[in-house]
């Protein structure tokens, strides 16, 4: 859970500085498309990431201990 | 305007008036089976409750598959909008973005590991077999204006009228595209009730509130295009009034028709490709 914690806090920072970027900057065309195009999508999946509720320490193990598993 | 704050401001747009528009839907839905309904912010609600829910992967789950394909989706609608909107771009994008859209359903209900997603992902092949045909609908719009560019259709349109009155059938066809994409539609064959919620079964929490926020770019994009394509230019307005009235039109037909089982599906789009196509070049030969 740390490494995705981590990670979508890395992602979240490089996604907001690639659109302000794009707004501060005015690169060409094509590479504001290709920045809105990546990163808008990361942008709202690294901040979901990050703002997702978390189950508290106790809850941990009963999180992890899946009733049925085999499909 | 600057172009990155130009392409934020339709896709939040996009969002916001595609979720009120499936909450509209649900609305008007339930007041034609005598149901007060929830209101028409709840799918809005709906999306954001989802998206800060507490989140956990199955571990029948294909890894990092199953999260990369909740955002292949986002950003192929986020294309759409700079396609569509922002830069009035081709249609064939649009075209290509719509294949993209049923790889995605195949691929989302394959990579959870569970067999309502993979019932879906089967079903989401046999649905393309009907759905991109009839997304083939634009080679007519291609022979009437002799263009595939969104602009010079507008354009086309503003001097010759809306292509509504002259390719009627293939209007027909979008609509039906646009109804098989409008959840509880009698077309929805992904996402049938008795597949649980389908390929997005086992995407819960941030993840499926993540897909709602695609889907509902996506519906509003598919209504953006059928109203730029055959109604020409319009002010935001009348944007605005033909969403709304698409939207209706579509509630009342979900509202009124049960789920198609998956044969009878493909067949009544099958053949609807069929009688739009060759009735269009029919009355572009008259």
């Amino acid at each position: 859970m740390k490494t995705l914690t981590i990670t979508s806090y890395l992602m979240f920072i490089i996604s907001i500085a690639g659109i302000v970027y794009a707004m501060v900057a005015n690169p060409p065309a094509w590479i504001v498309y290709a920045i809105a195009i990546l990163f808008i999508p990361l942008s709202i999946l690294s901040f979901g990431l990050m703002i997702m509720a978390q189950s508290k320490k106790e809850e941990e193990d009963e999180r992890a201990r899946e009733p049925f598993i085999g499909y | 305007m600057n172009l990155m704050l130009n392409i934020l401001l339709n896709v939040t747009i996009a969002f916001l008036l595609g979720s009120l528009l499936f909450g509209l839907q649900r609305k008007v839905m339930a007041r034609i089976q005598m149901r007060p309904g929830p209101p028409i912010i709840q799918h809005l609600l709906h999306t954001l409750k989802f998206y800060i829910k507490e989140s956990t992967f199955p571990k029948t789950a294909a890894m990092p598959f199953y999260i990369a394909i909740a955002s292949i989706l986002c950003v192929i609608w986020v294309s759409a909008v700079i396609v569509g909107p922002v830069a009035q771009g081709s249609l064939l994008l649009i075209f290509a973005i719509y294949a993209l859209h049923k790889i995605v359903e195949h691929n989302a209900g394959s990579s959870s590991g569970s067999p309502y997603g993979k019932l879906s992902c089967v079903r989401a092949v046999f649905s393309a077999a009907a759905e991109v045909p009839l997304f083939a609908v634009l080679i007519i719009i291609y022979l009437k204006t002799g263009t595939m560019v969104l602009s010079d259709i507008t354009a086309y349109q503003a001097q010759n009228g809306a292509l509504l009155f002259t390719i009627p059938l293939a209007a027909l066809m979008f609509f039906v595209l646009i109804l098989s994409k409008a959840p509880y539609s009698p077309f929805a064959i992904t996402k049938g009730k008795d597949i649980i919620s389908g390929y997005e079964t086992e995407h819960f929490g941030l993840l499926r509130g993540y897909l709602m926020i695609s889907e509902s770019i996506a519906w509003y994009m598919l209504l953006w295009i059928f109203l730029t394509v055959f109604l020409g230019p319009l002010s935001l307005l009348g944007y605005l009034v033909g969403m709304v009235i698409i939207s209706v039109i579509v509630a009342f037909i979900n509202a009124t028709t049960p789920m198609l089982n998956p044969n009878h599906s493909i067949m009544v789009q099958v053949t609807l490709v069929f009688i739009g196509i060759v009735g269009s070049i029919i009355l572009l030969m008259l």
